[in-house]
């Protein structure tokens, strides 16, 4: 089963997947048609500043069990097991706010939602695009990141890559890291700038 | 192998659910003396304000007992528990043998010592029937006296605000809510509440009430007098085992379990707002009477049950409330109760977005938060305290608007 897996050294901020999520999410589907609409479409993913204001992609895990779904008031958090994915029922929800308090993560937003009942302030956070994989497509966030901060592809290989990546860092003749030189230029950048802001 | 719950609530039903997942063929027997469908006691203050009706309180299906295979004993409180025949004894005299018990009977509320308690419309709120009852009578009510600013006393005021009714809340402290925030969040609770139609009493208990038949006039400490037509009493409740053998089951503000959930004596274990263990915030044994506790308690309790030996990390106080449009959310130690001279309190506060934040550190472990407003990060903050790992970044950081664990990750 295919999962999103998060790269968060190689996210250069550029926010295109809150955007690319946002519309996904809207009625048209469309980002053209999807600002003009009400409530305003929201992104379900959430692009942070990290401590020296370098992108920080931070969107649902899905856990297993979900903390979120154990406190859930009403039980309206459940398991869509064909995709592994948490969903909320916005119909269900009743905006007590318990799974802000169970996220480990922080990725749980409150607001009226184009899905969700009008009107209705409901819990909203990512839902692997379940109805986009149903129609074949991949997660829009993952679709529209240009530097491969994400990717949809089987956890296992992305943890054997992960794994062979540490195994040959950890070698005498290590090899040259895969990455492009310049991600780690563009966080040197930004860190000495905060550290100078830092010391005036 | 017979396994025998005492209690339907969340803890109770979790661990009867988990124990048939993993032991199929198990007798499972599950005792209680409410008898609606197993249900979301947090949410009976929604039914109370009209926010949800009482339909959507169930938490499983009406088949749920006959979908696990339980068989349920309902509407009998259990009276006597024999630890060496493991034998229950519910109110109406049956009896009812195991081999493995579970302790989930939650608690029940803190009576108070008032003349004419005895009258009409003076209300605990714990239980769906008592506020189905108070839905009864809220037609004919003008004015409601709340007992008590603490969790309960709070969302049945604001329940009660939100239907129109005029409230007045007594509190013995200074600020609503003592138990759970400083000073300085209870007073921006407070006028969030009483801009909304709220009066508050501070310093001052109800010694009687009047009225014919029903209630009309509470008579307070203070020589005062507070008419009103119905009376919420929230003053706390109490683990309910009264009936467990005291001199074989170690007790003390509720029944004492090790990491297994097993109480002192063996194949007896509890788990709910009556089992006490270690809080991880305060590094000591607490009764933490909340729902999502009760759910990893039941949890763990029922695997172990099940034969499956697990331990449970430990409790946390924690609590997430909105009340009008006011966002609160605390965990751990804030209470200036809860805080000695060993603690680094950092807060902040934006007056203009009506924001505040307080963090309290034992060392450099993060122990205990106050969020108003905001609260979307606070889970991060919860994991942080569970995790008792130190805390690298500059506290000052963890209170920014733009705080996300992005900045609790080494990089």
């Amino acid at each position: 089963m295919k999962q999103v897996i998060v790269h968060p050294e190689r996210c250069v901020g550029c926010m295109q997947c809150m955007l690319a999520c946002a519309a996904a999410h809207s009625k048209t589907g469309s980002l053209f048609t999807a600002i003009a609409e009400t409530p305003k479409p929201r992104p379900r993913i959430h692009v942070g500043a990290g401590l020296y204001d370098e992108g920080f992609p931070n969107r649902c895990r899905h856990c297993d069990p979900a903390p979120c779904q154990m406190a859930c008031l009403p039980g309206a958090i459940y398991r869509h097991s064909r995709t592994n994915t948490v969903l909320i029922d916005p119909d269900v929800c009743i905006n007590c706010a318990s799974c802000a308090m169970a996220c480990p993560y922080g990725v749980i937003r409150y607001h009226a939602d184009p899905l969700a009942p009008a009107g209705k302030t409901v819990a909203v956070k990512c839902d692997n695009c379940v109805a986009r994989q149903h129609r074949g497509q991949i997660p829009a966030c993952v679709e529209i990141c240009k530097v491969g901060a994400l990717t949809f592809e089987e956890r296992d290989r992305a943890m054997k890559r992960r794994t062979e990546e540490v195994a040959r860092s950890a070698t005498a003749d290590a090899a040259p890291p895969e990455q492009a030189p310049g991600f780690s230029l563009l966080h040197t950048v930004k860190k000495a700038r905060t550290e100078i802001n830092l010391a005036r | 192998m017979k396994h025998v719950i005492i209690g339907n609530g969340v803890a109770g039903l979790t661990a009867a659910e988990t124990i048939r997942r993993m032991d199929p063929d198990s007798e499972l027997t599950l005792i209680s003396d409410e008898t609606f469908l197993p249900y979301c006691r947090p949410m009976i203050s929604h039914l109370l304000e009209g926010a949800v009706p009482a339909e959507k309180l169930p938490i499983r299906g009406k088949n749920v007992y006959a979908q696990n295979r339980i068989e349920p004993v309902l509407g009998a409180r259990a009276t006597t528990l024999d630890v060496d025949r493991r034998v229950v004894t519910t109110a109406d005299g049956k009896t009812h043998a195991y081999d493995r018990l579970l302790l989930a009977c939650g608690a029940d509320p803190r009576q108070i010592d008032a003349q004419g308690r005895d009258l009409e419309n003076i209300f605990f709120m714990r239980t769906v029937q008592q506020v189905r009852q108070m839905l009864a009578v809220l037609p004919e009510v003008g004015h409601a006296l709340v007992l008590g600013g603490g969790l309960v006393g709070f969302k049945a005021a604001y329940s009660l605000l939100r239907r129109g009714i005029a409230v007045t809340m007594l509190i013995r402290s200074g600020y609503p809510l003592s138990m759970q925030v400083d000073e300085t969040a209870g007073r921006m609770i407070q006028a969030v509440l009483q801009a909304n139609g709220l009066t508050v009493r501070t310093g001052a208990s109800v010694e009687a009430f009047e009225g014919n038949g029903r209630v009309r006039m509470a008579h307070l400490s203070d020589g005062t007098r507070v008419s009103c037509d119905m009376a919420v009493i929230g003053k706390g409740v109490f683990p309910a085992h009264g009936f467990v053998p005291a001199d074989r089951i170690h007790t003390d503000a509720g029944i004492l379990v090790d990491d297994n959930m097993q109480t002192s004596v063996s194949g007896v274990y509890a788990a709910g707002d009556i089992a006490e263990h270690m809080d991880i915030a305060r590094q000591r044994s607490w009764v933490n009477a909340i729902w999502p506790e009760a759910v990893s308690q039941g949890r763990v309790a029922g695997m172990n049950m099940a034969g499956e030996i697990v331990s449970y990390r430990g409790s946390l106080s924690r609590n997430v409330i909105r009340v009008f449009d006011t966002d609160v959310m605390t965990a751990g130690r804030v209470s200036p109760r809860d805080i000695d001279e060993t603690c680094r309190q950092f807060s902040a506060r934006d007056l203009r977005r009506n924001i505040y934040r307080k963090l309290v550190f034992s060392d450099n472990i993060l122990v205990g938060f106050a969020m108003i407003n905001d609260i979307e990060q606070g889970g991060a903050l919860t994991a942080l305290i569970q995790s008792r790992r130190p805390v690298e970044v500059e506290p000052e950081r963890l209170m920014e608007p733009g705080f996300n664990i992005g900045r609790l990750m080494a990089r």
